[in-house]
């Protein structure tokens, strides 16, 4: 068939193409997400502050104590940045997934360069907020020192699988079954909030019900930040492998499901 | 190059399977402009979907090693939040452009002045026509996508883009999807037919104006 040269240069490989892609997108998603209000990133902080400053007013009334001896402020903090990390992975990601993306016409743009972006700028921002928060707390007068600090992006690594991990998941079944997505809202949002280890650590679980919530890899996670980051916090429960394998089979397995399905997507 | 290497696309589950495209083997002439005809339902909006990547194919690829644009006169892909020198950059961005040589080109061809620097949200749909339009002339595409169902705007417009292609067609390649015979004619210098899940290549238009017409004969007696 037709053989004859392009007037372009030789073009760029795959990987450079990508790269471009994630870059272009990241910028993007910043933009759209934080440009246009007026507060813009301190949105991202109003959340988490409102989370905590609410559960350390409860404690406050309820007169208990944060366990392990870490200070309320921080023992909050260092679940709730976390946690909320992942919540807005994995919703995230879902929604990538869901719907028809209009970027989807730019040739050059993959559904996974949208998915890979969107937990780019997650990330990011997850740690922009936890740094600012832990800088308020040291403000404040509540002092700590970081002795592992590796563990500590270890653990935090750990909640970015599982989000992107769940994500992946759920989205693939809801381009296959609606139903997922309004499910999983009801049915996952509120029970791994509250059972999740946000505002207990899984010492003060009943030892007949530790061992079913352990099962929640989410908690493990939180276990896992919270250890690393105090060094009066030691938690028995982390297996770390377990959380792991978790992540890493829900993300295979969510690929696998999302390529199964987009076929089949119209 | 842009290129499909046995791509097929199948519709629907079991019995009421309808496979669009056919295990279809295909290289874009270089410098021509290709045009592709085909019936109704016949899958001609899938295949500008599947060369344009945002459909992937049950089996097979699509190489496109070659600058290829967006079906033209979609503007879907921008985003209303942001303005449009930021959707100008976004867009440079992910086709390795150089992004203020890509702005100013848009901005003189789009003709939106101080709007350019306004959310897309607040544009007319002329003006967004207009912008999408624009920002393609400034990329210099090796290869336009154009599906003719989805080419909107006014008659200003559409001259406007004819013009382009008129000056384009020397150093760019087109592929447009069309059931309008004049479209065809006036604007490409090849012609393929799309039927039966396959893609048949003629040098010469009007012998695939003639299996065009009979295909239509049978679909409208079937």
């Amino acid at each position: 068939m037709n053989t004859s040269v392009s007037r372009q240069s030789p073009p760029d490989s795959a990987l450079i193409i990508q790269c471009r892609v994630v870059h272009a997108l990241v910028m993007r998603d910043v933009k759209s997400r934080y440009g246009g209000r007026r507060l813009g990133f301190l949105w991202a902080l109003i959340e988490p502050l409102m989370m905590i400053g609410v559960f350390i007013g409860i404690f406050h009334l309820m007169g208990r104590s944060t366990q392990g001896g870490i200070p309320a402020p921080l023992f909050f903090v260092a679940a709730f940045t976390p946690f909320f990390m992942f919540r807005d992975i994995f919703s995230n990601v879902m929604m990538c997934i869901k719907g028809s993306n209009p970027l989807l016409m730019f040739p050059q743009v993959a559904r996974t360069d949208i998915i890979l972006s969107s937990v780019i700028v997650d990330i990011l921002v997850s740690l922009a907020v936890f740094f600012l928060l832990l800088l308020g707390c040291v403000i404040l007068g509540f002092e700590f020192t970081i002795d592992r600090p590796l563990e500590i992006l270890f653990s935090l690594a750990l909640l970015i699988g599982l989000g992107v991990g769940l994500g992946l998941v759920l989205g693939a079944l809801t381009i296959r079954y609606e139903f997922v997505s309004s499910v999983s809202q009801a049915f996952l949002g509120r029970p791994l909030f509250l059972t999740s280890g946000l505002f207990f650590t899984a010492d003060v679980i009943p030892a007949q019900a530790r061992d079913y919530l352990l099962l929640n890899p989410v908690l493990q996670g939180i276990e896992a930040v919270r250890s690393a980051m105090f060094t009066q916090f030691e938690s028995r429960y982390v297996d770390y492998t377990y959380v792991f394998l978790f992540a890493v089979v829900m993300i295979a397995f969510g690929l696998m499901l999302m390529n199964f399905f987009e076929r089949q997507r119209h | 190059m842009i290129a499909l290497q046995n791509v097929t696309k199948t519709y629907g589950i079991g019995a009421q399977q309808h496979r669009v495209l056919d295990n279809i083997s295909f290289s874009f002439p270089y410098r021509k402009s290709v045009g592709i005809l085909g019936a109704n339902g016949a899958g001609k909006s899938t295949l500008i979907r599947i060369i344009g990547g945002a459909e992937k194919p049950d089996s097979g690829r699509v190489v496109r090693t070659s600058r290829l644009s967006w079906p033209m006169g979609f503007a879907g892909g921008f985003q209303r939040t942001m303005t449009g020198r930021e959707n100008a950059r976004f867009v440079a961005r992910i086709y390795g452009a150089d992004f203020r040589n890509v702005e100013s080109k848009a901005i003189e061809f789009s003709e939106l002045g101080r709007y350019f620097d306004r959310p897309l949200g607040s544009y007319s749909a002329g003006m967004r026509a207009r912008f999408a339009m624009a920002v393609s002339y400034a990329l210099d595409f090796d290869y336009y996508l154009i599906d003719e169902a989805l080419e909107t705007g006014d008659a200003r417009l559409r001259e406007k883009f004819r013009q382009i292609f008129k000056e384009r067609r020397q150093t760019s390649s087109v592929i447009l999807v069309s059931h309008n015979e004049q479209t065809i004619r006036r604007n490409c210098d090849v012609a393929a037919v799309l039927t039966g899940g396959k893609l048949r290549y003629f040098e010469d238009i009007d012998d695939a104006f003639l299996l065009y017409r009979k295909v239509l004969l049978r679909s409208n007696a079937a």
